[in-house]
């Protein structure tokens, strides 16, 4: 009786183990939320929340890329000037047309769809170098790193571009709907406020998550439902095996370089949007974080594992230790240290219980 | 009617007496391009200081090469830590950042002894402060090497992780500003020459000949930088450990194959430990250079990308990233080609960026000579 009740204790306390095993980044994340928003001034506020994810876009966006690369077994780690590169196109081209006399309307989709077509090209090569000329990932994508910011160096001149159409900013610092006591505005603030109602008009969801949000559910649609996703970790778990079974490897890392190429891209014009300026360093300190976030999120650096879920998790963690760490008054430095200390955490979670984070 | 055995032998000596002249002269073209292949790095060296030399004559000077050198000294010693590293089969990415927070520590306690300073002398705190740079520079390697090796997590992320870690602990020590107003004479260390010369007073040795007239003072002609005979006495002295030890030998072991190396008895975790820290060490070591020669201490900016030039030098250099091979030489030889071009640029005017493109495109090229001849490179 008293050894299988024992027995059986202990079963059970394996089972907690595994939960928490398994989800103990989302528990962080909770506890983080919750540690903020004690100790926080109006942290648990639904414009600080917003503020959070506006300030995860950029981080989630590159992880997202990241966790497709990361999944195949390689990794990207010219996502950050990638970042700047296609900013700072997208915000040259907008200045050139504007001063060519082209429209706002005009001159905004053909700088982002110009910024877009370029920023698919490091992609597309990091992949022929990897995939045909079978250079590691890691060197193929740090030599890009010095391409991609040495060119966007050379693009702007080494100085911010500047003077983009009014417009631009508007569409990235607005929210969806503005919500005035008794007025509900789609897109824009109702027109002709007193400066008293000015102040509490709230705006609700912002433009630049709901951009983020379509991009990343499209993917995580492709990851999780289609056969190119089922392909991605077929190669990260085995490629020679992927390569038995028929699927052309070479030809589907480089779409998968390019998908990162593209998140990244996107996450530059974001910033353009953001920032009403292009910038060549936007997001030269943001690849450890996009890394941090996918390894946090449970994907292996060996390939094979990951999840689009886990990485947005992950970009959530760090960006709410950004947002708690600037409300506390704490310079953001330690925010290096933590993210780095998390990073470490995770892939020490992930190696003491393999067996519970990976069973399924 | 020959039996085909003795008819396959005597077309077989035919062959050998026909193709033999043939034979050698391929065997001399396959040399030749052997040692082209193999030091190809060196090759583009000395085509680029003749570019720059044709170009902008002052770039072949004792003065310039001396600049080079001392751009260098960073990265030199940065890239033979990582070379260590890379050679075990792992890569190191915190080093630029080590070499930050080394600094800001030990420009902290120079300026804290001097400041208090009436019963320190200078020579006093500068020592102190080099010594607590060093030492707590030994710290991130020794984290790094026991996650590596002890708890298995991959190197990439240890050290990322690090990268982050250090970061933030130099600019918690350091403010985000430089730490100043250290002792002087640290800058007579850090930026002196091992001789002089001069027209005037002859050769002298590390003291700078007083000279009053401008034409005198603009012709002093300056020999070895005191930083380039630290450095070099460090690279020697960590080539030989490489290249002549058992502790080097088990390196490149362990880099080949770490299976075979546990079975061959050698304690893998010490050894990666052990690598780690000479990495974190050189990195620091590099830190408090920095100190001499700027007589301040900062940290390492995002921007500056050291891990990329570090790692870009020694995959330049010959090294793979799979690990098991790689040396000290090639990497110096990396790191004097990045270092001649990043001057050169600035010396014939192209602005400074496309020194990233250059480095980039290099890094990738060094690969792709590894994969497309590998036989011609590999073999010995």
């Amino acid at each position: 009786m008293h050894k299988s009740f024992n027995f059986s204790d202990r079963d059970g306390l394996i089972n907690l183990l595994t939960r928490i095993g398994r989800n103990w980044a989302i528990i962080f994340l909770l506890i983080e939320l919750i540690f903020f928003s004690v100790t926080g001034t109006g942290y648990f506020s639904l414009l600080n929340f917003q503020n959070i994810l506006v300030a995860s876009t950029t981080v989630m966006l590159l992880a997202v890329g990241q966790t497709f690369v990361i999944i195949t077994g390689g990794i990207d780690l010219s996502v950050g000037f990638i970042v700047g590169f296609s900013g700072v196109i997208c915000a040259k081209t907008m200045v050139t047309l504007v001063a060519a006399g082209a429209s706002q309307i005009l001159s905004i989709p053909v700088g982002i769809t110009v910024a877009l077509i370029f920023g698919l090209v490091p992609g597309l090569v990091n992949g022929l170098l990897v995939a045909k000329l079978r250079v590691p990932a890691f060197i193929a994508t740090f030599g890009m790193y010095g391409v991609a910011y040495g060119v966007a160096e050379i693009i702007s001149g080494n100085v911010p571009v500047h003077n983009l159409p009014p417009a631009v900013g508007f569409i990235g610092n607005g929210y969806l709907l503005y919500y005035l006591p008794g007025k509900l505005s789609l897109f824009r603030m109702p027109d002709n406020l007193a400066p008293e109602e000015l102040k509490l008009a709230v705006g609700i969801v912002p433009n630049v998550v709901i951009i983020a949000l379509f991009l990343i559910l499209i993917f995580t649609f492709i990851l999780s439902r289609t056969r190119f996703g089922q392909h991605t970790y077929a190669i990260g778990g085995n490629m020679e095996a992927a390569k038995r079974a028929g699927i052309n490897v070479s030809r589907h890392l480089i779409k998968i370089y390019m998908i990162s190429s593209f998140f990244a891209a996107s996450a530059g014009i974001i910033y353009v949007m953001k920032f009403v300026t292009g910038r060549a360093d936007a997001g030269s300190a943001r690849m450890l974080d996009a890394v941090s976030a996918v390894v946090i999120g449970g994907a292996s650096l060996f390939g094979g594992t990951g999840t689009i879920l886990g990485t947005v998790i992950g970009a959530l963690i760090i960006a709410c230790l950004e947002i708690g760490l600037v409300n506390l008054a704490i310079p953001t430095f330690n925010l290096y240290i933590a993210v780095g200390a998390i990073l470490i955490f995770a892939v020490l979670v992930d190696q003491f219980f393999p067996e519970i984070t990976y069973k399924k | 009617m020959v039996p085909s055995r003795q008819r396959r032998h005597l077309f077989q000596c035919l062959d050998t007496i026909c193709i033999f002249p043939d034979l050698s002269a391929m065997k001399n073209k396959i040399n030749f391009q052997r040692l082209v292949l193999k030091n190809w790095v060196l090759i583009f060296l000395l085509l680029l200081i003749c570019f720059f030399s044709i170009l902008e004559p002052a770039f072949f000077s004792i003065r310039n090469v001396n600049n080079i050198l001392i751009a260098s000294t960073a990265v030199l010693l940065l890239a033979a830590g990582e070379t260590f590293v890379i050679i075990s089969g792992g890569i190191d990415l915190s080093v630029g950042f080590i070499m930050g927070f080394s600094a800001v520590s030990s420009a902290t306690v120079m300026q804290f002894l001097f400041a208090k300073g009436a019963g320190y002398p200078e020579p006093v705190c500068i020592i102190a402060g080099c010594l607590a740079g060093l030492l707590l520079g030994l710290i991130p390697g020794l984290v790094n090497g026991i996650l590596v090796a002890r708890f298995r997590v991959p190197p990439f992320i240890a050290t990322l992780g690090m990268y982050g870690i250090a970061n933030g602990v130099a600019m918690k020590i350091c403010g985000g500003f430089p730490v100043s107003f250290l002792p002087p004479l640290t800058g007579k260390i850090g930026n002196g020459y091992l001789a002089y010369y001069s027209s005037k007073s002859g050769l002298s040795l590390f003291q700078k000949p007083v000279l009053t007239d401008r034409a005198d003072i603009l012709a002093l002609v300056r020999l070895v930088p005191v930083s380039v005979i630290i450095v070099a006495v460090l690279l020697i002295i960590f080539g030989l450990i490489l290249s002549k030890t058992r502790f080097g030998q088990h390196t490149y072991a362990i880099g080949g194959n770490v299976d075979a190396a546990i079975r061959s008895g050698i304690d893998v975790p010490r050894h990666l430990i052990r690598t780690y820290v000479i990495s974190s060490f050189l990195a620091s070591c590099a830190g408090v250079l920095l100190v001499l020669r700027f007589t301040m201490g900062n940290h390492t900016q995002f921007g500056a990308t050291y891990e990329l030039f570090a790692i870009a030098s020694v995959v330049i250099g010959g090294a793979s990233l799979m690990g098991g091979k790689g040396t000290i030489y090639g990497t110096v030889v990396g790191v004097l080609l990045l270092g001649s071009l990043e001057i050169g640029f600035v010396m014939i005017g192209v602005e400074v960026f496309y020194r990233y493109i250059a480095v980039g495109c290099i890094l990738i090229f060094a690969v792709l000579v590894d994969q497309v001849f590998p036989d011609l490179v590999h073999n010995e």
